[in-house]
């Protein structure tokens, strides 16, 4: 495929994915830093509908054998120790690589630095890539899926998530319903929220 | 629909799942966000030291091919994407947002955009320490059923919790 065709196909899946971002109100701090908290669960709410439309839409698409899978290798050390790194720098920047994009195109000024730190470290890491291939963080597995573990095709064992998906999403709105999650300045911010409500309800009226 | 503030979170999550369609089918590759940063990165700082280039992952990652580019203009559309839906539903954002005064204990723009740096720094080098951020590992992988990624996705959480919960405020 051509670099200028693979270019607009991105841009165009780009805006859709910041819309559905910023729809979601999953790139606001308040509710990333608010997951992290566990005060919040919109964050996945977001990511496990994402990740259940993801695995129905791919059990029909390699079920019927339109496209390859193509999982990233297991890396135990570099998954577990980059995964650890990476999830720091997300309750920090308040945002992930994906979603500073998208406060960006919101107007939060912060972002622009969260996206400059990310590219010195993305440079950073370059640098240091050539060391740190050949330590642990360089070695591991193939490329391992759960069903061939489990002996099964990758299309039943996608469904068998996405289907337990649902029944966690359904079990997690009963408990935290999503609407309420937002606050009243769709940010997530529930303190604020709970703060102006009890005020309004406290107010002592004048003589 | 378009002119709402906010959308369900399941009806967002799917609309972004069904986005690895057109990505397996027409890109031939999962939806991911953090390679971009080498991409870009790599190509500017070359401009200053162009032996990263001899570096094989750089090259890899600036060479001008489908994937790359689609997924620096795939993140470039989010931001795209996200100013014309918040100017579709008129919604207003300051410059910080509030949370982050409670959450650092501090008012100051400069230590809020000191924080902001050193996270993305961290985020970005931490990806790809892993090969992959919350999209790559987190929404394609864990859909692949790929048991690296979900190791990944694992450590992800308890290192936001951890951090969260001991370096920051409560919000």
């Amino acid at each position: 495929m051509s670099v200028t065709l693979a270019i607009a196909v991105g841009l165009l899946m780009g805006v859709v994915f910041g819309f559905a971002l910023e729809k979601s109100r999953v790139f606001e701090p308040g509710i990333i830093v608010g997951q992290m908290q566990m005060r919040n669960f919109i964050m996945l709410k977001v990511f496990l509908a994402a990740v259940a439309t993801g695995a129905v839409v791919l059990a029909a698409l390699n079920g019927f054998g339109y496209v390859k899978l193509a999982p990233k290798a297991a890396l135990y050390g570099a998954d577990i120790v980059g995964g650890l790194i990476l999830g720091a720098g997300i309750a920090l920047a308040g945002a992930c690589p994906g979603t500073t994009l998208a406060q960006i195109g919101a107007g939060y000024r912060d972002a622009l630095f969260t996206l400059v730190g990310g590219l010195f470290g993305a440079v950073a890491y370059s640098y240091a890539e050539p060391a740190l291939s050949k330590t642990f963080l360089g070695q591991g597995g193939g490329k391992l899926i759960f069903s061939d573990l489990a002996g099964i095709p990758y299309w039943v064992g996608a469904l068998i998530l996405a289907a337990a998906i649902v029944v966690i999403l359904v079990a997690l709105e009963s408990w935290r319903p999503w609407r309420p999650e937002l606050g009243n300045d769709v940010d997530g911010d529930i303190a604020s929220t709970l703060a102006a409500s009890a005020k309004t309800i406290h107010i002592v009226p004048a003589e | 629909m378009l002119t709402q503030k906010a959308w369900s979170p399941y009806v967002a999550g799917i609309v972004i799942g069904l986005l690895q369609i057109p990505a397996f089918l027409i890109i031939e590759t999962a939806l991911g966000a953090s390679s971009s940063y080498v991409t870009i990165g790599g190509l500017i700082a070359s401009w200053f030291d162009p032996a990263l280039l001899k570096i094989g992952y750089v090259a890899r990652h600036v060479a001008i091919n489908a994937k790359n580019w689609w997924q620096v203009a795939l993140v470039g559309g989010i931001a795209v994407g996200a100013f014309v839906s918040m100017k579709m539903s008129g919604a207003r954002r300051q410059a910080i947002a509030p949370i982050w005064q409670r959450a650092l204990g501090s008012a100051s723009p400069a230590k809020r955009y000191a924080v902001a740096f050193f996270g993305g720094f961290i985020m970005l080098f931490g990806a790809r320490i892993a090969d992959g951020c919350t999209s790559g590992h987190g929404l394609s992988g864990m859909a692949q059923l790929a048991v690296g990624s979900t190791v990944a996705v694992a450590a992800m959480f308890v290192g936001g919790i951890a951090t969260a919960t001991l370096v920051l405020r409560r919000i």
